[in-house]
């Protein structure tokens, strides 16, 4: 199963009435449609409240969704309007806009620079998450390695990376685990040592 | 070890590999499970960064309040449905009592106009015959114009209705023995609002059929001593009552 076949999987039992199901497709592209809005709407604050209303919209959406796109496409295209309506109506009432900038205080301005991607520390944490992840997957066994990269980047079955590899679906599913937690730990270690963010990806 | 198993099945979910019941219990799981939440999300993460996609970390908590958000409409939208059908109702209410108005109009018009040309001509009115109004012969003149009914013109129940420098008539009086065309309309008056009890309350109901009665009654207090001046001697004013058909149709409706 693909990635897009299991997004229709998590959105099949959003469409049953399984609202947990939803909740794993919004932490799944959180991080993705957060920075998709950042492009129309620079300060984090307001892209993140533009992005929890694009993922209000896409749920009402939902049952209209029938999986002719990938959900993410459908997500993707959800997000941009939002987006750009809300900057259309930030343009027609200005006066807001100056209100969070003067309430910003240096503390909370620090925060904001630090997830905002554009800014030096905000492409510095992206790139330091991006540089941790691909120095541990150079740490990795062979046969994690492949696993893993078949599967994130090429984006084939745990059946067809059986095949490939010649081995059991098993030890397949096993072999990416693996390689996750090893990422993963890494990963964790950045959040903990260097900005002690981890629980905010939840 | 548990831990382990549990840890690999989400990341066999989170690759749409996890057969569905197994799914639906690590769901319940992460769901208060936060370590579970968090992994989910970093495992995206990894894969946003192997593929070199553009990520931003969001705030803490942001999945929660996205779900808080929608179960937050979720309430709203229940009371909304709960206005709707209060705004329905007061709508039906509404048209309820503006027809009732409006057929009371017409009515009122109804009988003055055929009563225009007919009493006020003393025996030259055609009387109601099988329960249809009849047309009068000519209008009254002098101004004055009246109501005729009754089954014969030598019955001739009569009440005057005497028209205003602005055309509106003074009193509106009908005979008590009214089995005529008059009734009929104001009978099927009655019908009309009983007929559509379902769009309003009795309260309401009564109210629209009172005010038909007090309205008539009020006509007739108006002018206690209008008579047509040819009405018979037999018909003194106080002797009629407009309000003949209304009480069987006010009990009816309840």
């Amino acid at each position: 199963m693909g990635p897009d076949a299991s997004d229709l999987s998590l959105v099949r039992r959003v469409q049953r009435g399984e609202r947990g199901a939803y909740d794993l497709l919004v932490l799944k592209y959180q991080h993705k449609v957060v920075k998709l809005v950042m492009r129309y709407l620079r300060n984090p604050a307001d892209a993140e409240d533009v992005a929890q209303e694009a993922f209000v919209k896409a749920y009402r959406a939902l049952p209209q969704f029938r999986g002719d796109s990938a959900f993410y496409t459908w997500l993707y295209r959800i997000a941009i309007n939002t987006a750009k309506n809300a900057l259309a109506a930030r343009d027609r009432n200005p006066v807001s806009y100056e209100l969070d900038l003067q309430t910003n205080d240096d503390s909370s301005d620090m925060v904001s620079r630090l997830k905002d991607p554009e800014t030096p520390e905000g492409l510095a944490l992206t790139e330091e998450i991006r540089d941790t992840v691909n120095h541990a997957i150079e740490e990795l066994p062979e046969d994690l390695r492949t696993a893993i990269v078949l599967r994130e980047l090429e984006g084939m079955s745990y059946e067809e990376i059986a095949a490939s590899m010649d081995c059991p679906v098993g030890t397949v599913r096993s072999r990416i685990f693996r390689a996750r937690e090893a990422i993963d730990r890494r990963l964790r270690e950045v959040f903990d040592g260097g900005l002690g963010r981890t629980e905010e990806l939840v | 070890m548990i831990q382990d198993e549990v840890e690999s099945q989400l990341s066999a979910m989170f690759d749409g590999e996890l057969p569905a019941t197994e799914c639906e219990l690590l769901s319940r799981r992460i769901d208060r499970d936060e370590n579970l939440r968090a992994r989910w999300s970093r495992y995206a993460l990894i894969g946003a960064a192997m593929r070199s996609e553009p990520v931003a970390t969001a705030r803490s908590g942001f999945a929660r309040r996205v779900s808080a958000a929608l179960h937050g409409a979720d309430e709203r939208s229940r009371p909304k449905r709960g206005r709707r059908v209060l705004l329905n109702a007061a709508l039906s209410a509404t048209l309820v009592v503006a027809v009732a108005g409006l057929s009371i109009s017409l009515l009122r018009d109804a009988a003055v106009d055929a009563g225009a040309g007919s009493v006020a001509q003393a025996g030259t009115a055609r009387g109601v015959a099988g329960g249809a109004l009849l047309p009068a012969a000519a209008p009254a003149s002098g101004g004055e114009r009246a109501l005729a009914v009754g089954a014969a013109p030598a019955a001739a129940s009569v009440a005057a209705l005497r028209r205003g420098s602005n055309g509106e008539p003074v009193s509106y009086v009908t005979p008590i023995n009214m089995s005529n065309a008059n009734t009929a309309l104001r009978t099927e008056l009655a019908d009309l609002i009983v007929a559509h009890s379902e769009y309003s309350t009795p309260l309401m109901r009564r109210n629209v059929l009172s005010a038909l009665v007090s309205n008539e009654d009020a006509a007739n207090n108006a002018s206690p001593g209008a008579s047509a001046p040819g009405a018979p001697a037999n018909f003194p004013a106080g002797a009629f009552d407009a309000t003949t058909a209304i009480p069987a149709a006010s009990s009816a409706s309840r």
